[in-house]
C-alpha cells in the first residue's frame, strides 16, 4: 500500500510538472497569466485525435503535425492578439481567457462536446514492487526529466537562453544592451506553447479529451506555479511533486473523501504561501517587499 | 456617441425581443419547445428524439383536435445548463415568453432543470423532464400541487430505483462468477462512485446492501466527477483485489475510469451506472478499453421491450446514423402529449394535467404510467413520476463486448419479485472479462461442465 | 429652490456628456416596464442589474487595489448558500436572507483577506483562486446540509411579479454602485478612503511611508466589495430560487473580469457599461437561430461564445482600457488648471476659462 503511495505520488507529480513548466516560463519571461496555456494542451490533444483516428496517419506523423499546428497558433495568437497591447497586465489575461474560450468553442464546432481519445503512445503496463503503472505514465516522468534538461541547457548554455533571462528579470535594460525583447517574447511563447503541446500528446492519452478539459487542470497549474514561486522553473517542479504527493495521499488515506483531492491540495497551496508568501523559490524584489 | 449607442442598443434589445412575439400564430400547429445542452450529446438527442417524433406524427396526419389535424412544430432552446443553470433559466423564460409553446420537454442537469422548472411552473406550461433523475424534482409536485402539476418525468425513473435496478444486476454478475468461476470464498465488492448526490443513495445503500448479498465490500472511493487522471484510485482499489468493481459514475470520469480500467487490465468485473458508457461513443472515448464494463441503460440495440423498441431504433439509426442515448425519450413524451390532446380535445394545460396523469402508454423503454398524489413515500415513489417495476419501466444491463453493446440484464429466471419473469428477447449471456477468468478462475468441477 | 436645481442639474450634468448619458440612461431604466412588459426582458434585465452589482464590487477590489481578484465568486457564493439555508431552515424572508448573505460575504471578505496581509500580486489572486474552489468541496462533503450539486432550491421568490422584482434589482443597483462610486471618488470631500486607495494603487510603499495604514485599506476593500458582491448573490439566489455549486463557478468569478475590464478597470461605470453591454448581447445572439451559409447545420446562434470572445478581444486590442473609459476619453476633456471634466469639444473650461487643447 505504501510503496503504490510514492509511485502514485511520483506519477501524479510527474504529470503536473510536466503541464507547470511552460507556464511558468512563459510567466517569468514576458509576466504574462497565460489562461489560454493548458488550451494549447487541449488542442494538440484534438491534434493527436483527429490525425490519428480520423486521418488514419501514424503516430509519428501525428506527433509532428499537432506539435507545429500548435506552436503556430500559439505564436499567431501572440502576435495578433497580445504583443499589441502586453502592456496592460489585466487585459492580456482577459484576452488569454477569450483565447481559450475561441479554442474550445472552435473544437466544439468541429468534433462537439464529446469525450474523445488520443492514442497511447506505449500501450500496457509495468509492476514495480507489486504496483501497475502504466507505460504512458512512465512516459511522462521520462519526458518531464528530458524537457527539465533541455530547459535547462537552453537557458543556461545558449546565448538566447541568456536573453530570455535577461529579459525576465528587467526588460528595459535587457532591451537597452541590445535585446530584441519582442523577439524574445515570441520565442518564449513558441516554447512555452511547445511545452503545452508535448504535454498534450503525452498526457491526453490518460486523460479524456474534450473542448472543457482545459479548466480544470488550469486552476491546479496556476496553483503549483504559484506555490513554487512565480518564474521559478524548479519551484514549479518541486510544487508539483508536492502536490502530487498531496493528492496521493487524500486518495490513498481518505479514500472516501478523494474528490476532495484537489480542494485540499488547494488549502495546503493557501497554507503554505501564508508561511511564505513568495512561494518556495520566488525571488523577492526589494521594490515589491512590504 | 455613447448616448445613442445605448439607447439604439436598448431599443433593438426591446424590438428583437418582442418584434417575434408580435408575429402572426399559425392557427393549425401545436408548438412543442425542446429544451436541452444543445451541444451536448444530451441535448443532441433531446432534439433528436423529439424530431423523429414529429416527423412520424405530421407524416401521418399530425393531432386530431375538434376534428382538425394540427402539424407539430419544434422549437429549439439550447439551455446551455451543463456550463451555466443561469442560462437555463434565461434560456426557458425566453421560450416560453417569446416563442410561447403549447408545452415543452427537455432538460437534463439537476442543478439546471430546478429554474427552468420555476420559470415553467411561473406560466403554467407543461414540461416534460427528459433527463434528470432526482426524485426531488418530483416531490415539488408533493409540496405544492397547484403550482408544480405541470411537471412531468419523461425519463429516467428517479435515482432510488436506479439504486435497485443497479443491485438487482450486481447479484446477477455475482452469481454467474460464482458459478462459473468456480469460487467458493465470499467474493469481494469494491465500491467507487462520483461524489455527487444521487450516488450517495447508492453508496450509503450499497455498503448495507452488499455484506447482506454474501459479499465483502473491500472499500468505497469517491473522485470527483470531473477527475481527469483516476490512476491513484485504480492503484488503492487494484490493492484491495476485488472480485467486482461497482462503479456509479455520470459525469466524464466514468470514461476516465474505464480508460485506464482497460489499460492496467484490472482483473474485476466492472458493473454499476456509468452514464458514459451508455452512449454509443463510449467504445471511441476509452479506445476499445473500456471493453467488459456493464451499465444500467434504457434502452440497447436489439432488444424488444416493447412492440416500439426495435423500430424506434431503426428509425433513428437511420435518420441520424447513431443510436439514441437515453434523453431521446423526448419522442415518448411528445407521443404522450399527442394521446392527453386528442383524448381531452383541448390544448388548456389545466385540463390536459389530469389526462396525464391517468397515462398508460406503451413507450420505447415500457409501460408509461405515472404515480399519482397518492404516492407512498416509503417505496420511494413521488407524484407524476414514472412507475417502476417489472410490467412497467425496468432499464437494461448492458455490457460492452468487443466494440457492440450486448443486453445481459434482466435475464429470464434470475431475480425475485416478478423480475425473474421479464424476458426481453435479444437479452444475451453476460460474458466474464477474460484477465478475471485468468486470475479468479478455479479448475471447473465435474458437476458443473454439463 | 427648482431653479437652484435645475442650474445645477444643467451644469453638472448637461455639460459633460458622460454624465448626461449616465442620467439618460438612469431614467431610461426607471421607465422600461412603462415601455414593455414583456417578461424576458424584465427577467433579462434584472439579471444585468445583479450582475452589475457583482462586477462593480470586482472592480472596487480589485480595480481599486491593485489585487486581482480570481475568486469573486466566493462572495456571491457564500451569500447565496446563507440566503438559502437561512429561509429553507429558519422560514426567513428575503428582506432578511438577502442581508444577512451580504454581512455573511462581508465576513467571507475578512476570511479571504487574512492571506491578504501577507501577500500581493499575482500570489494574493491564486489564493482568491483557490477560496471558491475550497468551499466547492466542503460543499460536496456535507449533501444532506447543502444539497451537494443539486444545490438549495424552492427559496421564496425575490417579489411577487416580476416588475416588482425589476424594480427591486434596479433600486439595489443604483444604490449599491452609488456608494462605492462614492466611496472610491478621490475628489470627494465625503470620505477619505477614495484618495487613499488611488494612493495605495498607484505606489504602496510611498503611501505606507506617508503614514497610511495601506493593510488596513486593503482589507476595508475587501470588506466593502464583499457586502455588495454578496447582495447580488443573495438577490440571485432568491430570484432564480435557488442556490447551487454554480454560484461559486470558477467561470463566474471569470466573468466578473471580463465584463469589468472589457467596461473599463477602476472606474466603477465601466463594470455597469460591460455588463450592460456584454450580457444583453449573449441574449441577443442566442435569438439568431439562423444558419451561418444557406443550407448549414450550424446556426448564429450556436456561435455566441465565439463571437462574443472575438468581440471582447477586438475591442480590448483597440481600446485596451476598456471600453467605456474610451469613449470617455473621446467624450470629455479634464481641464489642466482646475481638473473639472469639459466636453471635448469645448475650446476653453466651463469654469475656469482655462484653454482646453
Amino acid at each position: 500500500m505504501f510503496q503504490a503511495f510514492v509511485i502514485q505520488a511520483l506519477v501524479t507529480g510527474g504529470v503536473y510538472a510536466l503541464l507547470a513548466v511552460g507556464f511558468s516560463l512563459i510567466f517569468g519571461v514576458a509576466r504574462m497569466v497565460n489562461l489560454a496555456h493548458t488550451s494549447f494542451l487541449m488542442l494538440a490533444a484534438y491534434g493527436m485525435f483527429y490525425t490519428t483516428y480520423r486521418l488514419g496517419l501514424d503516430v509519428f506523423t501525428a506527433i509532428l503535425i499537432s506539435l507545429v499546428a500548435t506552436v503556430v497558433i500559439g505564436l499567431a495568437s501572440y502576435k495578433l492578439f497580445i504583443d499589441r497591447i502586453r502592456e496592460h497586465e489585466v487585459t492580456v489575461m482577459l484576452i488569454t481567457l477569450a483565447l481559450a474560450t475561441i479554442f474550445q468553442e472552435c473544437m466544439v464546432l468541429a468534433f462537439g462536446a464529446h469525450f474523445r481519445e488520443a492514442p497511447t503512445l506505449i500501450p500496457g503496463f509495468i509492476e514495480v514492487l507489486g504496483v501497475k503503472i502504466s507505460y504512458q505514465h512512465l512516459l511522462t516522468i521520462a519526458v518531464v526529466a528530458v524537457v527539465l534538461v533541455a530547459i535547462w541547457l537552453l537557458l543556461t548554455r545558449t546565448k538566447l537562453g541568456i536573453a530570455i533571462r535577461a529579459t525576465a528579470q528587467d526588460t528595459e535594460v535587457a532591451n537597452l544592451m541590445g535585446i530584441n525583447v519582442s523577439q524574445i517574447l515570441l520565442i518564449a511563447m513558441g516554447i512555452a506553447a511547445a511545452l503545452a503541446a508535448i504535454a498534450g500528446i503525452v498526457v491526453a492519452p490518460l486523460w479524456v479529451v474534450y473542448p472543457y478539459m482545459w479548466m480544470n487542470p488550469l486552476v491546479m497549474i496556476m496553483a503549483i506555479v504559484v506555490l513554487g514561486g512565480l518564474g521559478s522553473i524548479k519551484g514549479s517542479v518541486i510544487g508539483a511533486f508536492i502536490i502530487g504527493l498531496v493528492e496521493a495521499a487524500v486518495v490513498f488515506y481518505l479514500p472516501g473523501g478523494a474528490f476532495l483531492r484537489g480542494a485540499i491540495a488547494l488549502l495546503v497551496m493557501v497554507i503554505l504561501l501564508v508561511v511564505r508568501p513568495e512561494g518556495l523559490f520566488g525571488i523577492v524584489f526589494e521594490e515589491e517587499r512590504l | 456617441m455613447k448616448r445613442f449607442f445605448l439607447i439604439s442598443f436598448v431599443s433593438i434589445l426591446i424590438i428583437a425581443l418582442v418584434l417575434p412575439a408580435c408575429a402572426p400564430q399559425q392557427k393549425d400547429v401545436i408548438k412543442v419547445g425542446v429544451i436541452g445542452p444543445m451541444k451536448f450529446l444530451e441535448g443532441e438527442h433531446h432534439w433528436m428524439g423529439a424530431q423523429l417524433a414529429a416527423d412520424e406524427i405530421n407524416a401521418a396526419g399530425g393531432v386530431n383536435l375538434n376534428g382538425k389535424m394540427y402539424q407539430i412544430e419544434l422549437i429549439k432552446a439550447d439551455s446551455n445548463e451543463i456550463l451555466s443553470p443561469t442560462d437555463a433559466a434565461s434560456a426557458m423564460e425566453r421560450l416560453l415568453t417569446v416563442d410561447k409553446p403549447n408545452f415543452v420537454v427537455g432538460g437534463f442537469r439537476t442543478e439546471g432543470v430546478f429554474p427552468m422548472q420555476e420559470v415553467a411552473m411561473n406560466y403554467k406550461t407543461i414540461f416534460i423532464n427528459c433527463g434528470a433523475a432526482t426524485r426531488a424534482l418530483q416531490m415539488k409536485v408533493a409540496e405544492d400541487y397547484d403550482r408544480y402539476k405541470y411537471f412531468f418525468k419523461g425519463t429516467p425513473y428517479n435515482e432510488y430505483y436506479l439504486v435497485n435496478s443497479d443491485f438487482l444486476m450486481l447479484g446477477m454478475v455475482a452469481a454467474t462468477l460464482k458459478k462459473q468461476l468456480n469460487i467458493t470464498d465470499k467474493l469481494r465488492v469494491a465500491i467507487v462512485a462520483e461524489k455527487l448526490t444521487w450516488a450517495d443513495a447508492m453508496v450509503k445503500t450499497a455498503e448495507a446492501t452488499i455484506p447482506k448479498m454474501g459479499m465483502e465490500v473491500t472499500g468505497v472511493w469517491r473522485p470527483s466527477d470531473t477527475a481527469t487522471d483516476v490512476n491513484a484510485e485504480l492503484t488503492a482499489i487494484a490493492a484491495t483485489n476485488p472480485h467486482i468493481i461497482f462503479p456509479t459514475f455520470s459525469g466524464p470520469v466514468g470514461v476516465t475510469f474505464s480508460k485506464q480500467a482497460g489499460e492496467m487490465q484490472i482483473p474485476a468485473a466492472i458493473v454499476g451506472i456509468v452514464v458514459e458508457a451508455q452512449k454509443f461513443g463510449f467504445w471511441e472515448a476509452t479506445g476499445g478499453k473500456g471493453n467488459y464494463v456493464m451499465t444500467l441503460n434504457t434502452y440497447g440495440p436489439g432488444i424488444k421491450i416493447t412492440e416500439k423498441t426495435i423500430p424506434f431504433f431503426e428509425n433513428f439509426e437511420k435518420k441520424f446514423g447513431q443510436p439514441p442515448a437515453y434523453t431521446a425519450a423526448t419522442y415518448d413524451a411528445i407521443y404522450i402529449m399527442k394521446d392527453a390532446i386528442e383524448k381531452g380535445q383541448t390544448l388548456d394545460a389545466d385540463l390536459l394535467v389530469p389526462i396525464i396523469e391517468k397515462t398508460d402508454y406503451q413507450g420505447t423503454s415500457g409501460r408509461v404510467m405515472y404515480y399519482g398524489m397518492d404516492f407512498d413515500a416509503k417505496k420511494y415513489q413521488a407524484p407524476h413520476d414514472l412507475v417502476y417495476g417489472p410490467g412497467y419501466v425496468t432499464g437494461l444491463g448492458l455490457e460492452w463486448v468487443d466494440g457492440k453493446q450486448v443486453g445481459v440484464w434482466p435475464a429470464l429466471g434470475i431475480g425475485s419479485g416478478g423480475w425473474e419473469k421479464i424476458d426481453y428477447p435479444g437479452i444475451q449471456p453476460y460474458v466474464i472479462n477474460p484477465a478475471v477468468v485468468e486470475k479468479f478462475g478455479q479448475p471447473a468441477a465435474p458437476a458443473a461442465v454439463e | 429652490m427648482l431653479r437652484r436645481l435645475f442650474k445645477d442639474i444643467q451644469g453638472d450634468i448637461f455639460a459633460i456628456p458622460g454624465r448626461l448619458i449616465a442620467f439618460i440612461f438612469l431614467i431610461t431604466l426607471f421607465f422600461i416596464p412603462l415601455l414593455t412588459q414583456e417578461s424576458y426582458i424584465l427577467f433579462i434585465l434584472i439579471l444585468v442589474n445583479i450582475f452589475v452589482i457583482f462586477a462593480v464590487s470586482w472592480d472596487f477590489i480589485s480595480g481599486y487595489t491593485g489585487q486581482i481578484n480570481f475568486g469573486h465568486a466566493f462572495f456571491f457564493g457564500v451569500a447565496a448558500y446563507t440566503a438559502a439555508l437561512l429561509s429553507k431552515n429558519l422560514g426567513l424572508q428575503p428582506w432578511a436572507t438577502i442581508p444577512i448573505g451580504a454581512v455573511a460575504a462581508t465576513l467571507a471578505g475578512m476570511l479571504m483577506c487574512l492571506p491578504a496581509l501577507r501577500l500581493r500580486g499575482p500570489y494574493l489572486s491564486l489564493v482568491t483562486l483557490a477560496m471558491p474552489l475550497i468551499l466547492l468541496g466542503v460543499i460536496k462533503a456535507f449533501p444532506d446540509f447543502t444539497g451537494g450539486e443539486h444545490g438549495i432550491s424552492g427559496l421564496p421568490a425575490l417579489a411577487g411579479s416580476r416588475m416588482a422584482e425589476y424594480y427591486i434589482a434596479l433600486v439595489a443597483m443604483i444604490v449599491s454602485v452609488f456608494i462605492m462610486w462614492k466611496l472610491v471618488d478621490a475628489k470627494s470631500g465625503f470620505v477619505r478612503i477614495g484618495i487613499i486607495l488611488h494612493a495605495i494603487r498607484e505606489d504602496e510603499i510611498a503611501a505606507r511611508a506617508t503614514g497610511i495604514n495601506t493593510i488596513r485599506y486593503k482589507l476595508l476593500a475587501f470588506i466593502i466589495g464583499g457586502f455588495f458582491a454578496g447582495l447580488a448573490g443573495g438577490l440571485y439566489a432568491h430570484f432564480l430560487r435557488i442556490a447551487g455549486p454554480a454560484t461559486l463557478d470558477l467561470m463566474l468569478s471569470f466573468q466578473a473580469i471580463i465584463w469589468t475590464v472589457f467596461g473599463g478597470i477602476v472606474s466603477i461605470y465601466g463594470a455597469v457599461v460591460g455588463v450592460y453591454i456584454l450580457f444583453p448581447l449573449m441574449e441577443l445572439l442566442r435569438q439568431f437561430g439562423v444558419p451561418v451559409w444557406p443550407g448549414s447545420d450550424i446556426m448564429f446562434s450556436d456561435l455566441r461564445f465565439l463571437i462574443f470572445s472575438f468581440l471582447v478581444i477586438i475591442i480590448l486590442l483597440f481600446m485596451p482600457e476598456g471600453f467605456a473609459v474610451w469613449v470617455r476619453d473621446k467624450l470629455e476633456r479634464e481641464c489642466p488648471r482646475c481638473k473639472l471634466s469639459n466636453a471635448s469639444w469645448r475650446k476653453e473650461c466651463r469654469a475656469c476659462g482655462a484653454e482646453l487643447h
